[in-house]
């Protein structure tokens, strides 16, 4: 009843359910046969490669992994990859043009120094540009409620909220 | 070098990270990575007398279910102080369970859902015994530190006899306060991948302390060190708790060598309220006594702070309360209460947020107490002479934070009387204040630097980057000590197989990083000199000399140790063992400070305590990198607002572990909770260093929580002794 037991030795309970999806993110497509139960999260992280987004709960808290998924910011966690077929997929490695420069938000977030570790800082520049397109950056405590979804231990909060102010005034203005 | 303030100028590293770039530890990718998952203990104490493993293993995709009866071979770590786990306890080593959630079993799949779904699977039957999981378990183990091993070196802080001046003073307060306990939470969770070349092993993992996890590995595994690298050129986050060994990474390595593949194990936060270190809970009993003018005559500080049976984790709260005041006598007195949890461990300002709050709220009970100005009586006790050693402070500028914050934050138009201030929305005002103290440490290190003909320069030193700046204050440092621009410095840090990594904790990472790097600029000076026809090097740039000399390059290894460490530190560099000095040296005693100014609202209505804004002023010496040093103050606020009103980590005293053992219910401070922030620094340089810097990460926390109570005693009246003050406290 005990010890180490290997593949070749184990009867399969049950053949796990796989299935293939084909995502789109940053333009790209891409095709995947994966566990259906496979979060978006996961599937971006260890099978597409693009692991700017981060799982710091992997239950919605925190918002270390949020996405854009047709321009809407959501935890890419609590979201399965299968359910994000035939959507667009934006994560923080698509921000930057060809060119290598970066987005104003971006940019903001260095000015700012709104960021220390830096672990955050992908879901938090992610949803700091939708806050501003969702047209809910018109106050400072309109862009601290609105970002509250999105955790920071080192504490940058007041660097992230100037961030966002200075990029909906330029944007808004 | 420390008659000019530094330039304030963008985070060195804010490029990568605004980008997202694949710099944290399970962020790297490997060919046929396998997935690793824990399956934990669901008793706090016991044996296990069976494990099942059949299911999981039957697991679609699962490769292999290991269990103590696979990895009974592994060696025990050693505690930090002297060994290098955060604990002396290694899962999977036997079937003893000492604490709730203590890992049992490790899965490694080719997924990471079945994984995750197989270590579900995992069952065991245990033979219980009892249990004291909290610090007020009926029974539990209390000893007096001094009976302890941690005894030896850790000698309590007394100054005069301060039993007999406290029962002499005109005016006492005599109080007891409690913290509780938390964690860390870093967002970036604790994860390892493991990977094996042969016969060396490979790790990445975000460490404050990559050498330590090398020789722990090497330890655990009993393999030989030299056949570990360790590779942690960021950190998600550490605050402490990735200070050392972790008990998963021995785990990823062992399965790795048996799978022949490279294995990823990410601890789940869930996991990590039992799998991790913590801060200790803790109750002080303060006492001081002052004469009516308001002169402080005596003060006792008497801690009682968790361990585990395990270790000792030892407190250290009275070597930091004892340095805020003049006094002439001092008393404190640590005990340690054993409970049945994983080791306690070191959470940014482990014992000097907790002992300020102690001290800092019974300071402010004494100035209602005299009827005097919480900052009038703070000014006039401040001191230039440690009470404890009676050596000069190397700096202290704590009157100056305390005036010019006061000025800042408008504090004369406060009235001093609890609920006499209302703001325009009917809630109540209250305006506190507190002082913070931290101590000056350093470590020692050897820095390879090389000068390139090209006019770049490379820096491979111990240090770790894990949010404060480091890569910043050592570009910024070096910069100036070769007359070049810092973005034209190459920083390889957090890399065993760059050079030997030193623990960055304990606020010592900037002050270590510009010794080391001075000296290892002077050496750089000297050699380049001997290039030169004429042996000036005045006027000319590495670069140029180099060029002249026809060389391509230009490498020197320097060896660095803090004033009055003894030679012997190398040695223990060279074997991954903590090595501080400080804060007290032969001539002066080092500490930084910081005032910290507070405004809350408490709600008519809901009660709901807010911090619409703070002022702090910090005395950290040279300020080698403004922008960055402004985050880690404004970061530490956050987490005094934290500590003060949010954050606890709950024990059902029935079961033991941590209850609330995830985002949600831990309560961290989230954007909407946060106000202004405005932080002034004093950027006087400290004389004990050429750099002149102090320390500054865990210095900006002191003072936040204390100053928060005491406001809110302004606000509502109410005297709040226990952390965190919620909305019930103050219904």
């Amino acid at each position: 009843m005990t010890g180490t037991v290997t593949l070749s030795q184990a009867q399969p309970r049950r053949a796990t359910a796989s299935l293939s999806v084909t995502l789109m993110v940053n333009g790209a497509i891409h095709d995947l046969f994966i566990d259906v139960r496979t979060s978006l999260l996961d599937a971006l992280r260890e099978h597409i490669g693009l692991t700017g987004a981060k799982k710091g709960c992997d239950h919605g808290q925190c918002g270390a992994c949020t996405v854009h998924i047709d321009g809407r910011r959501v935890v890419s966690c609590l979201t399965l990859a299968a359910q994000a077929q035939g959507y667009d997929v934006g994560t923080i490695e698509g921000l930057q043009g060809v060119d290598g420069a970066l987005h104003p938000m971006q940019q903001a977030f260095i000015d700012h120094d709104a960021l220390q570790c830096g672990y955050c800082t992908p879901g938090q520049i992610m949803s700091a540009i939708a806050c501003v397109q969702e047209g809910h950056a018109k106050s400072l405590d309109e862009i601290r409620e609105y970002m509250s979804g999105n955790l920071c231990r080192c504490g940058a909060y007041v660097g992230i909220v100037a961030a966002i102010e200075d990029v909906a005034a330029r944007t808004q203005g | 070098m420390t008659d000019v303030p530094f330039p304030n100028v963008p985070r060195e590293d804010a490029r990568q990270k605004v980008c997202g770039a694949p710099i944290f530890g399970a962020d790297s990718p490997r060919p046929g990575l396998l997935h690793a998952a824990l399956a934990v203990s669901t008793i706090p104490k016991g044996r296990i007398l069976d494990i099942d493993t059949l299911a999981a293993s039957a697991t679609p995709g699962v490769r292999q279910v290991l269990t103590h009866q696979d990895l009974a071979d592994l060696q025990l770590p050693g505690f930090l102080l002297g060994g290098y786990g955060f604990q002396n306890f290694q899962p999977l080593r036997s079937p003893d369970i000492a604490y709730r959630g203590q890992p049992i079993a490790v899965v490694v799949a080719d997924t990471f859902e079945a994984a995750t779904e197989a270590a579900a699977l995992v069952r065991a039957t245990y033979a219980a015994e009892a249990f004291c999981p909290t610090i007020d378990s009926p029974g539990v183990d209390i000893v007096d530190q001094a009976d302890t091993p941690m005894g030896q070196f850790l000698t309590e802080p007394v100054a005069a006899d301060a039993d007999a001046a406290f029962a002499a003073a005109p005016i006492k307060v005599d109080i007891e306060l409690k913290c509780p306990a938390q964690h860390q939470n870093p967002i970036e969770l604790i994860a390892t991948v493991a990977e094996w070349e042969g016969d060396t092993l490979i790790v990445h993992e975000g460490t404050q302390n990559a050498e330590g996890v090398r020789h722990g590995l090497a330890r655990v595994l009993g393999i030989p060190a030299g056949q570990v690298e360790v590779i942690s050129p960021f950190v998600g986050g550490g605050f402490g708790q990735k200070n050392s060994l972790q008990m998963q990474t021995a785990l990823a390595a062992a399965a790795s060598r048996r799978a022949g593949a490279p294995v990823k194990l990410v601890v789940p936060r869930t996991q990590l309220f039992q799998g991790a270190s913590f801060r200790p809970a803790s109750r002080h009993h303060v006492r001081l006594g002052a004469d009516v003018s308001g002169t402080l005559l005596a003060a006792i500080h008497e801690t009682d702070a968790q361990s585990s049976r395990i270790d000792f984790f030892p407190g250290e709260y009275a070597a930091t309360s004892a340095r805020l005041y003049g006094w002439s006598a001092f008393r404190g007195l640590h005990r340690l209460i054993r409970t049945d949890t994983q080791t306690p461990g070191f959470m940014r300002a482990p014992f000097e947020h907790p002992a300020c709050f102690a001290m800092e709220t019974a300071m402010d009970e004494l100035a209602y107490a005299i009827g005097m100005d919480p900052v009038d009586l703070r000014l006039a006790n401040d001191t230039i002479l440690d009470p404890i050693t009676k050596r000069p402070f190397s700096s202290r500028h704590a009157g100056t934070c305390l005036r010019r914050g006061a000025e800042r934050f408008g504090w004369q138009a406060r009235s001093a009387e609890p609920r006499s201030m209302r703001s325009a929305d009917g809630s109540f005002v209250g305006w506190g204040v507190a002082l913070g103290a931290y101590p000056g440490m350093m470590v020692s290190n050897v820095v390879r630097l090389t000068a390139n003909s090209d006019g770049g320069v490379e820096i491979a030193m111990g240090a770790h980057e894990m949010g404060q700046g480091m890569r910043s204050v050592i570009a910024a440092v070096a910069g100036r000590k070769l007359r070049i621009s810092p973005g034209a410095v190459t920083v390889v840090i957090g890399d065993t197989r760059a050079a030997l990594q030193q623990p960055t904790a304990g606020s010592w990472g900037s002050a270590s990083a510009a010794l080391a790097i001075e000296a290892a600029a002077d050496a750089m000076w000297k050699a380049l000199a001997k290039l030169t026809p004429d042996g000036v090097v005045e006027g000319r740039s590495p670069s140029e000399i180099l060029k002249a000399a026809a060389r391509d390059s230009l490498d020197v290894e320097t060896m660095v140790k803090p004033p009055g460490q003894p030679d012997d530190v190398f040695g223990l560099l060279r074997s991954g063992l903590v090595s501080r000095a400080g804060p007290v040296f032969d001539d002066c005693v080092s500490f930084s400070f910081i005032a910290h100014f507070v405004e809350v609202h408490v709600e008519p209505r809901l009660r709901r305590i807010r911090v619409p804004r703070v002022v702090s002023v910090a005395d950290c010496g040279r300020v080698i990198s403004p922008r960055t040093a402004l985050s880690q103050v404004r970061g530490g606020v956050v987490w005094g607002i934290g500590a003060a009103l949010r954050e606890a980590s709950e024990t059902d005293p029935r079961y033991g572990g941590f209850l609330n053992a995830d985002l949600a219910e831990y309560a961290i401070p989230v954007n909407a909770d946060i106000g202004r922030i405005d932080v002034e620094f004093i950027d006087e340089p400290d004389g004990l260093l050429e750099s002149g810097v102090k320390s500054l990460g865990e210095v900006s926390l002191c003072g936040v929580a204390p100053a928060i109570a005491n406001a809110v005693f302004h606000a509502t009246g109410r005297r709040l002794r226990e952390l965190p003050i919620r909305i019930e406290h103050v219904m």
